[in-house]
């Protein structure tokens, strides 16, 4: 057995543990929690049973299992990136509106420069 | 005979000015402004200059034309004229302008561009800039510009990358800007021709600096605006 055997699992454990915890907390959705931990399940169980993977990957006409998992690490960081874009973007929304309107709260005048 | 402006024309107009760290610019172009006898919106737009500091200098010297706003991090030249835009609603006006700050545009041309205003010719005026005085590298560029205005917009205007528009109360409460950067004049163009606002193109004057070649539309600003308007599209 690889190294890696053993330290994706546990590295999959103290991620879903982490994500629990955070929902706990009312950090994150429901949904990031069950999509994330599904996505942890599946590293371990590609890293303890390589073999898996292959078969998976002829469920989507891929023959090698290794390219099937670098493909749904590419999905995956793809989905992230467009995620935290949109993110950012709303952010940056909000940001422009509250700079905006304190700007138009606070008209320069001749004392305020004085001071 | 030919319409002149009067002093209550210019009273009741307001130029809103972007101004990001335009401290060695800016100045003649208030004063030019407020010696013409406009009334001035000043948008800092969190300039890391003293930028502020000669605007308030200005104001000085002209206290009731020039109102002074400032952004408190730079948000960029679309945010900081939406701010302008809407700050100028507060004092009533007939006739909003918007110029660039740094120099470029000349404060003579303001009549003229209000012009089709006051005459009710036009609801908004767009000041092109005649493409023989425009250095190559900016000319190819506006000339991207305009094709891009013309397939996503379907507006077709001789210059779509002007920063010296002017429009009345009504036309400014009918189009509705998001642009945050130099999408803004597309941007514009768009909301004049989407609202039906009657437009037309007064000729301006245009003074090319080294400085203010450094701002504007270059090639990389064109490909950032062409992302920006396959976005909007969405």
């Amino acid at each position: 057995m690889f190294l890696y055997a053993f330290i994706f699992p546990i590295i999959s454990i103290i991620a879903i543990v982490w994500f629990v915890a955070r929902y706990l907390k009312g950090k994150n959705s429901l949904t990031t929690v069950v999509l994330w931990t599904i996505f942890w399940i599946f590293v371990s169980i590609f890293s303890i049973f390589p073999e898996v993977s292959t078969r998976f990957a002829s469920m989507f006409g891929i023959t090698r299992g290794l390219d099937f998992v670098i493909i749904l690490v590419f999905v995956i960081l793809f989905y992230t990136v467009l995620k935290l874009y949109f993110i950012v973007d709303k952010m940056q929304n909000d940001l422009n509106k509250i700079v905006k309107e304190v700007a138009l709260n606070n008209e320069i005048t001749l004392e305020d420069e004085e001071e | 005979m030919e319409y002149e402006i009067t002093a209550e024309d210019k009273d009741a107009t307001y130029v809103v000015l972007p101004a990001y760290n335009e401290a060695t610019r800016i100045q003649p172009v208030i004063e030019a402004i407020a010696e013409k006898g406009y009334n001035m919106v000043i948008v800092n737009d969190g300039s890391s200059d003293n930028t502020l500091d000669v605007i308030m200098q200005s104001k000085k010297k002209y206290p009731d034309q020039i109102h002074v706003f400032s952004l408190l991090i730079n948000r960029g030249v679309g945010v900081a004229t939406q701010t302008g835009f809407d700050a100028v609603l507060k004092f009533n006006p007939k006739y909003i302008v918007s110029m660039d700050s740094d120099g470029q545009h000349s404060a003579d041309d303001l009549d003229d561009v209000i012009k089709p205003l006051v005459t009710g010719e036009a609801e908004a005026v767009i000041g092109v800039r005649p493409l023989k005085d425009m250095p190559f590298t900016r000319n190819f560029a506006n000339a991207i510009m305009n094709l891009l205005t013309r397939i996503f917009y379907r507006v077709d205007v001789s210059d779509s990358q002007t920063g010296f528009r002017a429009l009345t109360l009504d036309a400014l409460n009918k189009i509705s800007i998001n642009a945050t950067g130099y999408l803004i004049s597309s941007e514009f163009i768009r909301e004049i021709n989407d609202n039906d606002i009657p437009f037309a193109e007064v000729p301006i004057e245009t003074i090319y600096t080294p400085e203010t070649q450094a701002k504007g539309t270059n090639v990389v600003v064109a490909f950032k605006i062409l992302l920006q308007m396959i976005k909007h599209q969405f």
